[in-house]
């Protein structure tokens, strides 16, 4: 008798054992086997059966995404609007806030990925290249809206498989203050991009509008480079800021065969030379310390610390909502031709879902202009190609305050016929070779090796990394 | 009789054996199983989403030979421990001395010591955010109040590591509080013995108090060393590793490798390289330990 129950206590304890190691080790395996997938992630029994039941019955999704405070208003309004009008679909929203990819990762190693989830695009390219992403090519015909998207807006991992979109199209443009620009009697940058500043009149500019704290600019007797009130011009570390400057100067991170390292290339060193001297040789610009510093860029420009600033067509929102400024968006200046990147996250449909189809009918709403007010308030772009050609459908999102009137120029036509994907965002690997690339770069911008030195020797640590590109089309 | 006690024996037994239960497994599935775990993902090529091989010990001879950035985040992480454990325990140990004087509002002082630990580790990184910051931050201001020209604090490649320590001897609470118990515990008797023997208050403090000390200090030397190779917050929440890898600890080097660059087996082999690296450095301090750690009534 008292053996027995020793016994049994051990079997107990045998049992949980087991139980935890198997747990574990199931989780381990990581997103190997996406039909063992438990379907959409939930902490909620109750959903998780209610997901087992024949699609045809009643379907829930779950939907991720990052943002700020607006972002996940709007997703939260466009998600009731979308089980409202769907009556057998139930979509849960899971804003997550904070270090997305982290979450996303330990969500694939544990296999409780959601149906549809907002994705970084190196992440996006290595899923879809290993097949943990729905292929919208193959659902084109049922939903035909699936494929009237612009085009630079696909991802593809292999020539035709369209993995993901950009869940909006974002480019890189010039945004400056208008009263500055009054005041010290300086023509706008151009809105029009086949009027774009060169670079040495976008100099001359920067330095007209940088001022030391006795009123005298870069160049000027007595100017006093240490004490400086008011920046021409700032820009960030990232591909935000090199990346459309390389494709203006033809230069490109790798080569065209897309295998080996291109960054040293006299091009490419033009571009991040030039940005260097803007800083410590024009005088016109922060350096990356006093920016790390310096609050979010409609604050730099309402608060004069800064005339212009380079950043994406998502800072809109902030813009707009910054009352006391008065703001204009011009086109980036050109080394060779007018050029500028697109550069945003995708919306994907994971393989591991059970219900593509439903999945898929809710990623043509989530991004939909007529069902998710971030269009309006200058958040996003679409990524349709009717709201850049059809006068009716380019009014229904720009004719407001969120969008001034060169932005037709300086947002749709530059969009339109000026912007290319990121060249980053085709590269393999991308996540590490940008992890040695930015430490990197961090010497050209902190002024410790001129470009061509830090670049040159950026190359011995990046060619190994170097896997190639993923198609354009 | 005889039964009866057996009874109840069996009862506490069984008892014993539930109620201890829940740590017992806490301590198997959250300790146990994962550290067998990683050990298994660390001879794998498992990258996240990927199918996973063994590949023996390919991991550890690529870290140790090819990967420069793992020397990188080693030398950063020695150089923060070598510099940081010596300032702190010295400071450490000064405030408990000080604490340890008869003053008025002793308790006063002792909670206000006291008080940086208790702020979540990540506050109060944030809040020397703010005072490192080199525009507006309260340290430069106070530097060029004075005269001094600012520093770039944790922005600049040579001082980045220097701040970092300036801000860890900030949290030194709980060791000025192990510290403050073994000052208490120093029999009064030697030191009168000293005074007796007419020695100044010096001597007391060089052959009393120190000699006495030494378990103390060797304990929070250990523990210490440990604590600062799992340097993490400051470069997730500060620097994110720059300039340059110039914060790149190594702690936040394995979770990027892990978390970012989705690389989990790549990243066991760097926690089990870092495991060895402070087992044997625990190890020789504990081996050093014999000649200047001394027991009351025990081995000297």
């Amino acid at each position: 008798m008292l053996n027995l129950r020793k016994h049994r206590w051990l079997a107990v304890l045998m049992v949980l054992i087991l139980a935890g190691v198997t747990a574990c080790s199931s989780g381990n395996k990581g997103g190997n086997d996406a039909s063992s997938s438990s379907g959409p992630s939930s902490s909620e029994p109750a959903e998780e059966t209610a997901s087992e039941a024949p699609p045809a019955e009643h379907v829930d999704l779950t939907f991720m995404y990052w943002g700020s405070n607006d972002e996940k208003k709007a997703m939260e309004s466009m998600i009731e609007a979308f089980n409202k009008s769907h009556p057998k679909i139930t979509v849960k929203g899971e804003h997550v806030p904070g270090d997305y990819n982290t979450k996303m990762n330990t969500l694939m190693a544990a296999n409780q990925l959601p149906d549809v989830a907002y994705l970084g695009d190196g992440l996006t390219n290595k899923w879809g290249s290993e097949g943990k992403l729905l292929d919208f090519s193959q659902y084109y015909d049922q939903y035909p809206a699936l494929q009237n998207k612009l085009k630079a807006s696909y991802l593809y991992t292999e020539p035709g498989k369209a993995v993901a979109n950009f869940t909006a199209l974002e480019v890189m443009v010039l945004y400056y203050n208008k009263e500055i620009f009054e005041e010290s009697g300086v023509p706008v940058p151009p809105a029009e991009p086949a009027k774009a500043w060169t670079w040495d009149e976008f100099v001359t500019v920067a330095k007209q509008l940088t001022k030391d704290k006795n009123g005298k600019h870069p160049g000027e007797d007595g100017f006093d480079a240490k004490n400086i009130d008011q920046y021409g011009f700032s820009f960030g570390s990232d591909r935000g800021t090199y990346g459309p400057l390389l494709e203006s100067n033809g230069a490109n991170i790798l080569d065209e065969s897309g295998t080996k390292y291109a960054l040293n290339s006299p091009e490419s060193v033009d571009v991040f030379q030039k940005l260097q001297d803007l800083i410590y040789t024009h005088h016109v610009s922060p350096d990356l310390i006093q920016q790390q510093n310096m609050p979010d860029n409609h604050v730099r420009l309402q608060t004069r610390k800064v005339a212009m600033v380079l950043d994406g067509t998502w800072a809109l929102l902030d813009l707009t909502n910054n009352k006391k400024l008065k703001w204009g968006i011009g086109v980036l200046p050109k080394l060779k031709e007018p050029k500028t990147v697109i550069l945003a996250g995708t919306t994907v449909v994971f393989n591991s879902t059970k219900h593509p189809k439903e999945a898929l009918e809710f990623y043509l709403y989530h991004n939909n202009p007529e069902q998710v007010d971030l269009y309006r308030t200058g958040l996003w772009m679409p990524t349709e190609e009717k709201y850049y050609t059809e006068d009716e459908a380019i009014k229904s999102w720009t004719d407001n305050e969120a969008h001034p009137p060169e932005f037709l120029q300086a947002g749709i036509e530059y969009t339109k016929g000026y912007a290319v994907k990121s060249p980053s965002t085709q590269i393999k690997n991308w996540p590490e070779i940008n992890a040695k690339l930015a430490p990197g770069l961090d010497l050209i911008w902190t002024n410790k090796k001129s470009a061509q030195e830090a670049l040159d020797e950026l190359e011995s640590q990046i060619q190994p990394l170097v896997q190639g590109r993923y198609p354009n089309e | 009789m005889k039964r009866n006690k057996s009874g109840i024996l069996r009862m506490e037994r069984k008892w014993g054996i539930l109620l201890a239960l829940p740590a017992m497994l806490g301590l198997l599935m959250f300790t146990v199983v994962p550290v067998i775990a990683s050990f298994f993902f660390s001879i794998t090529d498992w990258r996240i989403g990927n199918e996973m091989t063994v590949i023996g010990f390919d991991n550890y001879a690529t870290i140790l030979t090819e990967d420069s950035t793992f020397t990188k985040s080693l030398y950063v992480t020695t150089y923060y421990s070598l510099f940081s454990v010596p300032v702190c325990l010295t400071i450490a140990f000064l405030i408990a001395f000080l604490l340890n004087q008869k003053v008025k509002g002793l308790s006063i002082f002792r909670t206000i010591f006291y008080l940086p630990t208790i702020v979540p580790s990540i506050a109060s990184t944030m809040l020397w955010l703010w005072l490192f910051n080199p525009d507006f931050g309260l340290l430069n201001s106070m530097l060029e109040s004075m005269g001094f020209s600012g520093s770039r604090w944790i922005y600049d490649e040579a001082t980045a590591i220097p701040s970092i320590v300036l801000m860890s001897t900030w949290s030194v609470g709980n060791t000025v509080i192990i510290f403050l118990a073994g000052l208490q515990a120093v029999p009064a008797h030697l030191y009168e013995a000293v005074e007796v023997d007419g020695g100044s208050g010096w001597r007391k403090f060089y052959h009393i108090t120190i000699p006495s000390m030494t378990p103390t200090i060797f304990f929070n030397l250990v523990m210490m060393l440990i604590g600062t190779f799992q340097a993490f917050n400051q470069a997730y929440v500060m620097t994110q590793g720059g300039p340059n890898n110039s914060t790149l600890f190594y702690v936040y080097y394995l979770f990027r490798t892990a978390f970012t660059e989705t690389k989990i087996g790549y990243a066991s082999a760097l926690a089990w390289i870092l495991f060895l690296i402070v087992m044997t450095l625990t190890f020789i301090i504990f081996q050093t330990s014999k000649k200047w750690v001394h027991y009351e009534g025990g081995n000297k």
